[in-house]
């Protein structure tokens, strides 16, 4: 867009400040030129060493979601063989996001996908919505205001600890909200280059109770309620890593994608400056040339300049 | 025995408790690197009619800088 821009302006330099000499004009554009030059340079090599620390991060995230997955399909399993009676008409919804930027759409493909799910499922209007992370938090206060309960941040510096959603899953229980059922919207790891949204069902205490196949476990009370809360915990610490490692690829697919688009943009105004040096000395030839004629002088002086 | 502990906070908390017990009885070497699986610096803000309150940390820093508002 920008290289565009110049060129238009290259292009109609004649038309414009007939007052100015050509050369100072030049010069101006050339300045111009030199400065944008090394702006996209800097630029370049702030994005390039961005990927390379997302790509040393990627591995030690895409580790550590390999080994929390285990504790979501833990709650798979139970959860398959104590389906809930009925469908559930008032949901909280757990967004897990992150709080930085430069990611790509990470944070509003899960925004997106939870204003989706309000829309398509005839749901409680009413349904609360709580956010881990402060982008998508930002973007569903905008779209969604009054279902938000709680929001989270400080989540997603560095891989995500049992310990934060231990304490997300403390919180999201004392906060005293009423739900039916907890769907954790989060961002599933498809391959190192694509990522989609996804959703997650947990179901609480009381659901656990009248769910008829629950009956075959035998638990007591006590033991229902801290399988209810741990169940959740792990549900939110296997949707924070996975979140974790999508966002850490979505960061080094955008920064690639804009070193290489720096680069180009480099090199098509490397040539601009280059064509525009040589058309100012050009200029100034030809001006030393011709400026004995507009000056009368005798043949045989000027003969001797040329 | 009965388990008192029901009464004052949850099962998430209790397992928070044994597991940093659990890390500072270990070995000098072990303990440093499990210590970081206990780290969090969760905050957090309830929210009411699409306002946002104030941020808390849920464990407040030793070197407690004031946290901004929302």
């Amino acid at each position: 867009m920008l290289a565009r821009r110049t060129l238009a302006r290259v292009g109609s330099q004649p038309s414009v400040l007939g007052a100015a000499p050509t050369n100072a004009r030049n010069m101006a554009t050339l300045r111009e030129l030199e400065l944008r030059l090394k702006s996209v340079r800097n630029i370049e090599k702030i994005t390039k060493s961005m990927k390379m620390i997302a790509s040393t991060k990627l591995n030690k995230a895409q580790r550590a979601m390999v080994q929390g997955k285990q504790y979501g399909a833990a709650n798979a399993e139970l959860f398959q063989n104590a389906p809930p009676e009925t469908s559930t008409k008032r949901r909280l919804f757990i967004v897990v996001s992150s709080d930085k930027g430069l990611c790509g759409g990470v944070h509003s493909s899960v925004s997106k996908a939870t204003r989706r799910e309000f829309a398509e499922h005839n749901l409680d209007p009413e349904s609360p919505i709580m956010v881990i992370g402060d982008k998508s938090k930002a973007q569903l206060s905008r779209a969604l205001p009054n279902n938000l309960a709680l929001t989270f941040n400080q989540i997603g510096r560095d891989v995500p600890t049992f310990a934060d959603a231990a304490g997300v899953a403390d919180l999201v229980i004392k906060s005293g909200v009423q739900y039916d059922s907890i769907t954790i919207v989060y961002n599933k790891f498809v391959s190192a280059i694509s990522y989609e949204a996804a959703t997650v069902e947990v179901l609480t205490e009381n659901s656990l109770k009248e769910s008829p196949g629950f009956k075959a476990y035998e638990m007591e009370d006590d033991f229902t309620k801290d399988v209810a809360e741990f169940a959740l915990a792990n549900a939110i610490y296997a949707a924070l890593v996975e979140g974790h490692a999508c966002e850490i690829s979505a960061r080094r697919n955008a920064m690639d994608n804009a070193s290489k688009n720096a680069s180009d943009m480099i090199n098509s105004l490397q040539l601009q400056y280059n064509r525009g040096r040589q058309a100012s000395i050009t200029n100034e030839l030809v001006d030393i040339i011709t400026g004995p004629f507009s000056v009368s002088m005798p043949y045989a002086l000027a003969d001797q300049i040329l | 025995m009965s388990s008192t502990w029901r009464a004052h906070f949850t099962f998430n908390r209790y397992s928070q408790i044994c597991a940093r017990a659990l890390r500072q009885s270990l070995k000098e070497s072990e303990r440093v690197k499990a210590e970081k699986r206990g780290l969090t610096a969760l905050r957090y803000q309830h929210w009411e009619h699409g306002e946002g309150g104030e941020q808390v940390y849920l464990v407040p820093p030793e070197d407690a800088p004031k946290a901004p508002a929302a």
